[in-house]
């Protein structure tokens, strides 16, 4: 089972919500525009119609910018009833962008017969370019009309073959139709199988334009599915039949586009019988090989003054519409005096189908001997089924040059080889040859990272971190404790004034010895209280020190202390040992200062 | 106090005068002055030193004329006893890149292909970025049919740096890291400078560690068996009645995942795992081959 979603129109909101993201898309890629050779085409999405009905001729214009809608000249048999443009940019695989301009014109045939719109001449970046004429047929009926009792389904499906009889081999486009009713909003959940036939090969679906038709009084919505055909086998062959279904959607539309209403309808079509003739025996081409369709031949040889051995390419081109794959060359072609290479083959289809197009092979051909003066002629014959006769195509023989030569070269026929970049280094063809010098010696240790003392030694720089984020701690704290750091200012301080006051004691220098014993208690006592040394006096110690627990044995000395320093003023002189025998006294003090309560 | 020089090798002292003197009895030197004597020790003493210092040496120029020997051989396309020879010096305990990429050529050129990319892998993990070690060592690979290991982009890229080179990298990002962090520390007023800088030594360092990490994993961590036979059986089990799982051919590289007895539990790169004869291949890297096998 195959399932496939058909939209049967776009909402004009929709539309206009696509052009202007395509014009965005189009000043986006505007930027990097380059130009590339303008041409342009014209083609038909129907190549036949019923009169009354509408047909799209779109002329599309490769890397061309037109200011206006292009004129088209009076068709007789048809009539432009509207236009449309469209702008597409893509950017190719080689980085280069491709500007498509297609402007639609919408048909209308009013007249049944054989339409020809006339070849377009257009000016294109100033230079002139002109479309390949397009036919149109226009019928005055549908030749494969349903029939109107089929007008009061809402879908339904039905099965065009364009001959009821046809030669085996060959090739046709058949369509499935599936007609839907006005009524019919929008479609999901289609399911429609592969179309079998007994005694056919058969193509997938593909998705065809959708028109209106009439069917009895009502209109139908149609959507295509063309599918390939090639019959293999003669006599009465089936296509057929087809079951599936659909979910039709109609009534009201919300802003989301969801309808109010669905329908489940199941779709069916019967099989349907072709007969298969055989090709005529009679008049039988000796060198046909099975090619049904209908063909022309185009052949060219080069080149044609070559030496013994020189190659020859042999290219013939077979194009038209046919089963393009199973034409094969003449396989009992003799080419005396040449040697023969196998030939290659390579098919260039132009519609979806690959009925139609062109298919190439190229020999290539070496001259055995400088006897050889032609290159024989070759013929390409196949079976026309529109004129029920075989037809052949020959090329006639070409004038060779042969020169004795050389030793001859075989051909290079893989086109792949040669594109081979000169920078492309040559394969290796060996390993690259022994050092001579033993170069740098190394003993076998085991990775560095697996050795127990290169992993502790890497402890180093974290271990340096932590001692300097320690000392740096500790010297934050220092800076925020002024006391702290009083606390070992004067600490240096009496360090250094007991040394001090030692060599004064010494040298019997009393006042500058009792100076600096003054100087020393004030600091130390100024420490303690936490107040200014400058301002510390003998009357501290009963107001300051006391209240603090101090002893008494502790304030007395205190206070012999500063009387001796005040008595020095007025009786400076004493001996050294005297002196001496105050520092102890002065010590014990500040040593019982240390005891008070900071 | 008086001493008896007559006692061969005795240490003793000169004489009282001498308090800090020591002479050594050399026999036959009758009537050697002290002077004399004291310049022999040292002439002695600078022989020894110097024999220390050029012991290396020494030993480097037997090494360098053993490889000249395997040369000659390889040159004489006698590649099986070039390998020998070459394989003989690899066992001494001094590599060098060379001596592994001739090894693996004599070992190539004896048909010997599994043996000749252990040889060049193993010269890959001293000198990642050799070209001639690289090419000879995927024209080896070329020849390899069958299931094999191939390497990953980044596995490559990994790969042009030693373990140890992305060890020094690593510490040395480390090192820059605290570095700046110590300065930053000890001159507070830098830190505001050095901010940036530590934030990328920070990151730089945390990407480095991460490649080591891959890359010792890669090198040193993971461990390949390279197949020295032509055919080897791997089977579904570690018994030689076990049934085929895939055969390696000479030269396929497999990861190792496991180990028993005499088999090696092996993968390939379509991750089909399967157990191998141990003595049908080499195992790389080879400091690590005996723990694979206790």
């Amino acid at each position: 089972m195959e399932s496939q979603s058909y939209e049967i129109s776009s909402p004009p909101r929709t539309r206009r919500s696509l052009k202007l993201l395509r014009w965005a898309a189009v000043l986006f890629f505007a930027v990097i525009f380059t130009s590339h050779a303008a041409g342009f085409k014209a083609s038909l999405d129907r190549d036949s119609v019923i009169v009354g009905e509408s047909v799209t001729l779109t002329l599309q214009f490769n890397d061309a910018q037109l200011s206006g809608t292009p004129n088209l000249p009076v068709i007789p048999g048809v009539q432009v009833v509207g236009t449309s443009s469209s702008q597409q940019n893509s950017i190719g695989l080689d980085g280069k962008m491709t500007t498509v301009q297609s402007f639609a014109f919408t048909l209308v045939a009013n007249q049944p017969g054989d339409i020809t719109i006339p070849a377009l001449q257009m000016n294109l970046n100033g230079q002139r370019a002109s479309s390949p004429p397009v036919k149109l047929k226009v019928l005055r009926e549908d030749p494969s009309s349903p029939p109107p009792s089929l007008a009061t389904n809402m879908a339904f499906l039905w099965l065009v073959f364009p001959k009821k009889e046809l030669y085996v081999g060959e090739a046709v486009v058949g369509e499935l139709r599936l007609y839907l009713r006005q009524e019919v909003g929008s479609i999901n959940n289609t399911q429609i199988p592969q179309l079998t036939g007994d005694g056919f090969i058969l193509g997938k679906y593909n998705q065809g334009q959708q028109f209106k038709r009439n069917v009895g009084n009502a209109s139908f919505t149609v959507i295509p599915m063309p599918f390939a055909a090639t019959a293999i086998k003669t006599g009465p062959l089936t296509i057929g039949p087809v079951n599936g279904s659909v979910t039709l959607l109609g009534g009201r539309a919300d802003f989301f586009g969801r309808y109010s209403q669905s329908a489940q309808a199941t779709l069916a079509v019967e099989a349907r019988t072709i007969q298969s003739l055989p090709l005529p025996v009679e008049n039988t081409p000796p060198l046909f090989t099975g090619a049904v369709g209908s063909y022309t031949m185009t052949a060219s040889v080069g080149p044609t003054n070559v030496a013994t051995g020189d190659p020859i390419t042999v290219r013939v081109q077979i194009s038209g519409r046919g089963a393009l794959d199973a034409i094969t060359l003449p396989q009992d072609k003799t080419w005396d005096g040449f040697k023969a290479y196998p030939p290659t083959s390579s098919v260039e289809v132009s519609d979806q189908f690959g009925f139609q197009g062109t298919k190439t092979f190229e020999q290539i051909l070496s001259p055995e001997n400088s006897d050889v003066h032609e290159l024989p002629s070759f013929s390409f014959s196949y079976f026309d089924p529109d004129v029920k006769q075989f037809r052949t195509l020959t090329h006639p023989a070409t004038k060779l040059t042969v020169r004795p030569g050389g030793a001859a070269v075989a051909p290079v026929i893989d086109a792949k080889s040669g594109n081979a970049s000169s920078d492309t280094p040559p394969p290796q063809q060996d390993i690259v040859p022994i050092k001579q010098r033993l170069g740098t010696l190394s003993k076998t240790f085991a990775p560095l990272i697996t050795r127990p003392v290169f992993i502790v030694a890497q402890a180093t720089p974290l271990l340096a971190f932590l001692a300097a984020f320690i000392w740096r701690k500790r010297a934050d704290s220092f800076a925020n404790n002024p006391r702290l750091r009083r606390q070992l200012q004067v600490e240096a301080t009496i360090r250094t004034g007991m040394e001090n006051i030692r060599q004064l004691a010494a040298q019997n220098k009393s006042d500058e010895f009792f100076a600096e014993l003054a100087h020393l208690l004030q600091e130390k006592l100024g420490e303690r209280l936490d107040t200014s040394a400058s301002g510390i006096t003998e009357a501290v110690i009963d107001e300051k020190l006391r209240p603090r627990g101090v002893s008494d044995l502790t304030l007395t000395e205190l206070h012999e202390l500063f009387q001796a320093c005040n008595l020095a003023r007025y009786a400076p002189v004493k001996s050294s040992h005297e002196l001496a025998a105050i520092i102890p006294r002065l010590e014990s003090a500040l040593k019982k200062l240390d005891e008070v309560k900071a | 106090m008086k001493t008896n020089q007559r006692e061969v090798g005795r240490v003793t002292p000169c004489a009282p005068s001498w308090d800090c003197c020591v002479s050594i009895y050399i026999p036959g030197a009758h009537g050697v002055t002290r002077p004399t004597l004291a310049t022999l020790r040292t002439f002695i003493t600078l022989l020894f030193l110097l024999a220390l210092i050029y012991q290396p040496a020494f030993a480097a120029t037997e090494v360098e004329s053993a490889f000249d020997t395997a040369n000659k051989l390889y040159a004489e396309n006698k590649f099986t006893d070039a390998a020998v020879a070459y394989e003989k010096l690899t066992t001494k305990g001094t590599i060098s890149p060379a001596l592994y990429f001739n090894l693996g050529n004599a070992q190539f050129k004896a048909g010997q292909i599994g043996h000749a990319i252990a040889a060049y892998r193993s010269a890959e993990t001293i000198a990642p970025r050799d070209p001639d070690l690289s090419a000879n060592l995927q024209f080896a690979r070329n020849r390899v049919q069958g299931p094999t290991i191939k390497s990953s982009a980044w596995q490559r890229w990994l790969g042009t740096l030693t373990a140890n080179e992305w060890t020094w990298f690593c510490v040395a990002g480390v090192w820059i890291t605290f570095g700046l962090l110590i300065t930053k520390q000890i001159k507070p007023s830098f830190a505001p400078a050095l901010r940036n800088w530590t934030w990328l030594a920070t990151g730089s360092t945390a990407i480095l560690c991460v490649c080591l990490a891959l890359a010792f994993s890669q090198n040193v961590g993971q461990q390949f068996a390279i197949v020295t036979v032509a055919d080897a059986t791997v089977r579904n089990s570690p018994l030689d009645q076990s049934p085929s799982t895939f055969t390696a051919h000479d030269g396929a590289e497999l990861r190792v995942l496991d180990s028993k007895d005499d088999w090696l539990q092996v993968t390939d790169d379509t991750r089909r795992i399967g157990w191998l004869k141990r003595d049908s291949a080499t195992l790389l890297p080879q400091h690590n081959s005996n723990s694979v096998r206790d």
